[in-house]
């Protein structure tokens, strides 16, 4: 057993566990205070959150953070006309800046030059440069496949959006079409899923069925219709 | 009134009710404190000046947040090279057991930042406002009167003041002091954030260390709780010498009396406001304060210095103290192998970092003969100059794989970063099967380093029939 303490020091409790005994101290009251602070806190958050549901749990946070860049992208994208991006296309920005990702970018399938040609030798794109295209001509057309990708799985263009973003989407495709003239004629390329009849047969489009994005394949003939799918809802 | 004496059995900052009791050392002089004033004043130049100093273009630290990239002495490091943090993190903390195993708490007392601050900002600026510890006594029990209004009002003004500008420097660790200053020239919202950082830290520094004080190193510092179990009988920290001492007081003609007179000078010193006579304690943070204050007496009675000193429980019961015993060894050998390892690490430490992946979609593509494979090919420049660096395949490569989106040379811009679209083909014939190769990226120019990727070459089953090459068809339902 430990004496008391000399100088009028704290009092010993009586238990003894092993020989360990204690000291009726207080704490500090600073250290009490913070305990008193979690206290009135827990009592706060367990009504607040657990009982009137005033607070967002993460999730909801998380899914609310992600429903408003859809929302602000839609928004954007529902601004962008065939116009609009023709405008662009005459923007020396937006056209420097879409000529820097595209020559990181897109240049090992479609070439520096839009050719889908390099000396000579057929590069595995589309080419960019002349007024026959397989999916559509229109900037909100190219925009779309620059977007989702090929609506056919077993070509490589990738679907960029994910990756790049919607602004640098749309740069590249004013970079495009900073290479066309607005009122130029657009012709439809013979393996085109977009020429009337291509639906009956049905080999690449069946692919494509499988991505919903790929809306401008599961409706062949309506060439506007390319971003507004999605924008409409 | 009597003062109490501190005792081993309750916290001597803490009143019995459970309120606060401030500690006001008395000043000291004597060659630890002389030392201990010019290490800090080091490690407070060092801590000011590192944003300043420009090495190779960059402040000499400069965690850049926003970028991504971590400026140490002229050495940027990426976020890939996050893993150079684990010898960071091992070797500060094989440092601490190895110092603390030897010597105790000096880290605590001589080099950690809050002790620096505190005793040497903080604390000297009280001293310069309120006078000397029996001052400060006095003015805190002291009734409420307009100079000492006046003089809490002046203090704790200091008190922000110098709280703000230790935020701001702390800030400018991050941002760079040009970022800082630019920031400071317009309205706290245009960079909310960082004003907040610095508002949180300016208040967090202020209650620190006009309120809190020696409360963190005792109670809430887990470093220093972590010490209290590396040290042992042999570990040379402040202690009283029991033998030579006492008994204390007063030496009579019945009663001869040790060395100790009893003069408090070692508690009244003490900034944790503990008693060294009672032996090494939780609260000692190994400041050398009781030493000086011992020192000084002992020599005006002409008596030998050493009553309190740096000695080990073992040195201070008469015995020899040893600094080699397996603990010091075990932690000598660890602080060798990680040095070793760092050293190592370091120079794998590359200034160009690449990296390829497989793009997104199909893993091959057969068309009109030609087996197609893309990849995506990440290059990142962490020097502060422009480099050039050359792409090749290398390894069982056959002759018709051919490189094509990319050139045979990239530049990048000082600290540049791209995303190369790579895409390869080889004609289908030569496709025998899945084969391994190399994408090396080497610093054209320097030739001084290289990153190497393996990838492996997919395509379709030559065995099988051309029919059954992979069409997407074939997979639905």
């Amino acid at each position: 057993m430990t004496p008391p303490s000399p100088n009028n020091g704290p009092v010993l409790r009586e238990h003894s566990y092993d020989g360990i005994q204690e000291y009726d101290q207080k704490l500090p009251n600073w250290w009490l205070f913070t305990w008193y602070i979690t206290m009135v806190w827990f009592v706060i958050a367990w009504v607040a959150y657990y009982q009137l549901s005033l607070g967002e749990s993460g999730e909801e946070e998380v899914d609310k953070a992600l429903a408003n860049i859809k929302a602000i992208q839609l928004k954007e994208l529902e601004k962008l006309t065939d116009d609009k991006l023709w405008a662009m296309s005459q923007d020396e920005k937006i056209v420097g800046a879409g000529a820097a990702t595209f020559a990181t970018t897109c240049v090992a399938c479609h070439a520096p030059d839009l050719s889908a040609h390099i000396n000579g030798a057929k590069l595995p794109g589309q080419p960019l440069n002349d007024t026959e295209w397989k999916h559509g001509g229109n900037p909100l057309q190219v925009l779309s496949i620059v977007r989702k990708g090929a609506p056919d799985l077993t070509k490589g263009m990738p679907p960029w959006e994910p990756q790049l973003g919607l602004t640098r989407v749309v740069e590249v495709v004013a970079f495009i079409l900073s290479k066309h003239k607005q009122g130029e004629p657009i012709t439809l390329a013979a393996d085109s899923p977009l020429k009337p009849g291509a639906a009956a047969t049905p080999p690449p489009a069946a692919a494509a069925s499988v991505t919903p994005p790929a809306a401008p394949a599961a409706t062949p003939p309506a060439p506007a219709s390319a971003v507004p799918p999605a924008a409409g809802k | 009134m009597k003062p109490s004496t501190p005792t081993l059995d309750s916290l001597s900052t803490i009143h019995a009710d459970g309120s606060r009791k401030f500690v006001h050392p008395s000043d000291v002089r004597g060659p630890f404190t002389l030392w201990r004033r010019v290490a800090a004043l080091a490690l407070l130049v060092i801590y000011i000046a590192l944003p300043w100093i420009p090495v190779n273009g960059f402040p000499a630290v400069f965690l850049d947040v926003q970028e991504r990239r971590f400026h140490f002495f002229g050495l940027t490091l990426a976020t890939q090279d996050l893993w150079i943090g684990f010898f960071l993190v091992t070797g500060l903390a094989f440092s601490l057991f190895f110092v603390t195993s030897l010597f105790g708490r000096v880290w605590c007392g001589w080099t950690c930042p809050y002790t620096v601050f505190m005793e040497q900002i903080y604390r000297r600026v009280e001293r310069w406002i309120d006078g000397d510890g029996p001052a400060r006594r006095q003015l805190e029990d002291a009734p409420w009167t307009a100079s000492k209004i006046a003089r809490r009002i002046f203090k704790h003004g200091v008190f922000i003041l110098i709280s703000a500008v230790i935020a701001h420097i702390f800030l400018s660790y991050f941002v760079s002091i040009k970022a800082l200053y630019e920031m400071m020239q317009h309205s706290p919202a245009h960079h909310a954030k960082a004003f907040g950082v610095v508002l949180f830290l300016t208040g967090a520094l202020y209650f620190s260390f006009s309120w809190f004080r020696e409360q963190f190193c005792i109670i809430l510092c887990p470093y220093g709780r972590l010490q209290s179990a590396l040290m042992d009988d042999n570990s040379v920290v402040i202690g009283y010498d029991k033998k030579r001492g006492e008994p204390r007081g007063k030496a009579t003609v019945e009663k001869p009396a040790g060395d100790c007179i009893d003069c408090r000078r070692c508690v009244q010193v003490c900034p944790t406001g503990i008693d060294i006579r009672n032996g090494l304690q939780l609260e000692c943070i190994a400041c050398a304060a009781c030493v000086d204050a011992c020192d000084d007496i002992m020599t005006k009675l002409k008596r030998p210095k050493g009553l309190v000193r740096h000695d080990s429980y073992v040195g201070l019961q008469g015995g020899k103290t040893r600094l080699i015993r397996p603990r010091t060894i075990l932690y000598t050998v660890m602080l060798i192998v990680g040095t070793i390892a760092f050293s190592f690490a370091i120079t794998r430490i590359s200034p160009l970092r690449a990296s390829v992946v497989r793009m997104g979609g199909a893993s091959f593509y057969v068309d009109s003969g030609v087996v197609r494979n893309q990849f995506q090919l990440r290059i990142i420049n962490k020097r502060n100059a422009e480099s050039i660096y050359k792409i090749e395949l290398v390894g069982d490569v056959p002759p018709t794989l051919k490189i094509i989106g990319v050139d045979q040379t990239i530049t990048l811009p000082p600290m540049g970063e791209d995303l190369k679209t790579l895409v390869l083909t080889l004609p289908q014939a030569d496709f025998k099967e899945h084969f391994k190769f190399r994408i090396k990226v080497t610093d054209a120019a320097r030739g001084d380093s290289d990153e190497t990727r393996v990838v492996e070459y997919l395509g379709p089953d030559p065995e099988a029939a051309p029919a059954a090459t992979l069409n997407a068809k074939d997979f639905i339902r």
